[in-house]
């Protein structure tokens, strides 16, 4: 298992073990950390990955360049990010210092998603990774062709680590077939689609607070009931986007008894990589849904 | 429109909790700015008045990253720029603009600074809208009673000073005379106006709040030079303007673009607007000019 995590914008940590007799170590920039961290495990000892967004207490939504971003970018041999107009300051450097020989993952692209998608965290999503590692391997092996087995056996590698990730969703589906939730945010949203829980807060609700604009008092009085009235069985609020408004949800939602999940936006660090991190998520929630008890920090 | 009344107020409306800490939070506020707006018209400090929902943008921003109601940083930064714009030299005709410009865009720099803090190291992603354009529905109810508790302060402190107040607003020279302590009247006075500011930006928001304040007392004050009737519609006019703002932003949830709602401040400002408007026009420019007098004001 690699290790090393992704870390700061301005800084940056090699996977491997320095210049190896294979020839120079690929440059990768990640828009988020949880690409950033499955890159590293797919280019293993030749890569030295940088991710912009890594910082658990702050919002990615706001996110401002700053000029050691636009740095590594220029210097990177591959870029990767996810799209549909989360990161779109990474097209803009990227536009800033052209260049034909660097390799872009777009992984809105690479799944083929409209722009209109409404709901951009793709993460969460498990189909996503498997396609993310996969090209990932395809590019580094266009970028070093004499080590494509080594990143193709990566790909393999990870893929197979989300199996228990996968078989925790698949458990949770069957044991608690639609569960009903509510959240603050989409940030999760895939995720509790694929665990075959039902999100009863409305999309318009959290689309305005992941905008960071008021949702409408018709949404707010809402979701105060699906508390109240004991509607959901676990209130899934994103842990790095809050305000006044969704603490009262989470008092809301404890004074109700009803367990609460923070889940996270971007991976925590230390201590996890994707596969692990998504199956604590999981976990959280089967906990929540079992034993009542909430998960505010992973 | 089905042409029933049904369609005026939507379902749930009169039920919805935080339509009615709307209502209660707009509803006072909106008295307490007609009351002090009246003076700020006439004492001509409606530069002042604005600056200072301005500057409160910087105590707003600051209250988000050490996580309290904006409403503390709105009271604090506005009695701290008060303070300043006072020892600077608010009083002096020539000097007033310029000490409150001066202070103005030091306190706008240091929201831009906290604003920035708030987005990208606290994880606060509406401090922005909030402050500057409002939040009232999503005010919270257990703040209900300091709202109350800072709109005695600001009408008492009117109400308590009322005739040294009119007086040396109307002619300080005059009140001067008479042995009117003025400057301490004038301190007495931005107090009040800073924390009906404070209150004023919290309903509609930092930049937005000076319409409140000062667009119904200036309305009223064409409609009559005696202060206290002027104060008193002046107050029903912002009422009504931040009550009909709520129920329309309550019912444009099923405005296009769809399922969202229009944000409350710009109904409430586009209706003090066309009051104002509506006052001007059926007026006429002829009796608007002049100050009130001490005689009539204070009947």
């Amino acid at each position: 298992m690699i290790g090393s995590l992704a870390l700061g914008a301005c800084s940056s940590t090699s996977s491997g073990h320095g210049i190896t007799t294979n020839g120079r170590i690929i440059r990768v920039v990640a828009a988020e950390n949880e690409y950033g961290n499955v890159a590293a495990q797919i280019g293993g000892k030749y890569v030295n990955v940088t991710s912009v967004e890594n910082n658990p207490n702050t919002d990615p939504h706001s996110y401002e360049v700053s000029p050691g971003v636009a740095r590594a970018v220029s210097a990177a041999q591959l870029v990767i990010q996810n799209g549909v107009g989360y990161d779109a300051f990474m097209t803009k450097i990227e536009s800033a210092s052209a260049n034909s020989k660097r390799q872009v993952i777009d992984v809105q692209n690479l799944l083929r998603l409209p722009d209109s998608t409404p709901n951009p965290h793709l993460w969460y999503d498990p189909k996503t990774m498997p396609k993310v590692a996969n090209s990932l391997a395809a590019d580094f092996a266009t970028l070093q062709p004499t080590n494509a087995s080594y990143f193709k056996t990566n790909a393999a590698t990870f893929i197979a680590s989300l199996q228990p990730w996968l078989a925790a969703i698949a458990r949770f589906k069957a044991t608690y077939p639609n569960t009903p939730v509510a959240t603050t945010e989409p940030v999760a949203d895939y995720m509790l689609e694929a665990s075959g829980a039902h999100n009863l807060t409305p999309f318009g609700f959290q689309a305005d607070i992941m905008n960071g604009v008021d949702p409408s008092p018709q949404d707010v009085t809402l979701q105060t009931g699906l508390f109240a009235d004991h509607k959901v069985k676990v209130f899934v609020y994103n842990q790095q986007v809050t305000d006044s408004l969704t603490g009262t949800f989470i008092t809301a939602a404890k004074k109700a008894g009803i367990p609460v999940i923070g889940v996270y936006e971007t991976m925590p660090v230390p201590g996890f990589n994707y596969q692990s991190w998504m199956l604590a998520e999981v976990e959280a929630l089967q906990k929540a849904v079992a034993d009542k008890i909430s998960t505010v920090k992973l | 429109m089905a042409g029933s009344l049904a369609p005026v107020f939507e379902p749930g409306f009169f039920s919805s909790s935080p339509v009615h800490v709307a209502l209660i939070v707009g509803g006072v506020v909106a008295i307490v700015s007609g009351v002090v707006g009246t003076f700020t018209v006439m004492r001509g400090q409606a530069f002042a008045g604005h600056s200072l929902a301005d500057i409160g943008t910087a105590g707003g921003s600051a209250a988000f990253l050490v996580g309290v109601s904006p409403l503390y940083g709105f009271v604090t930064m506005n009695l701290i720029a008060a303070g300043a714009m006072e020892l600077i030299g608010i009083r002096r005709p020539r000097g007033r603009d310029l000490a409150t410009g001066i202070v103005l865009g030091a306190a706008l720099g240091l929201a831009a600074l906290f604003l920035y803090l708030d987005t990208t190291h606290s994880s606060t992603t509406g401090a922005t809208i909030n402050v500057l354009f409002g939040s009232i529905f999503e005010f919270p109810s257990s703040l209900v009673p300091v709202i109350a508790t800072f709109s005695v302060v600001a009408t008492g402190i009117v109400l308590l000073s009322y005739r040294p107040l009119l007086l040396s607003s109307l002619s300080p020279d005059l009140a001067a005379a008479r042995g009117v302590p003025v400057r301490l009247v004038g301190i007495g006075y931005l107090v009040s106006l800073a924390v009906a500011v404070s209150l004023s930006a919290v309903t509609i928001g930092a930049i937005l709040s000076t319409a409140l304040l000062i667009g119904p007392a200036a309305a009223a004050l064409r409609i009559t030079k005696r202060a206290p009737l002027a104060m008193a519609i002046a107050a029903a006019a912002g009422v009504a303007a931040t009550w009909l703002g709520i129920l329309l932003a309550y019912d444009s949830y099923d405005w296009a673009p769809g399922h969202r709602g229009w944000p409350v401040s710009f109904f409430v400002v586009t209706l003090v607007f066309a009051f104002y408007l509506v006052i001007h026009m059926s007026i006429g420019r002829s009796h608007g000019h002049g100050h009130p007098s001490v005689g009539t004001g204070a009947a």
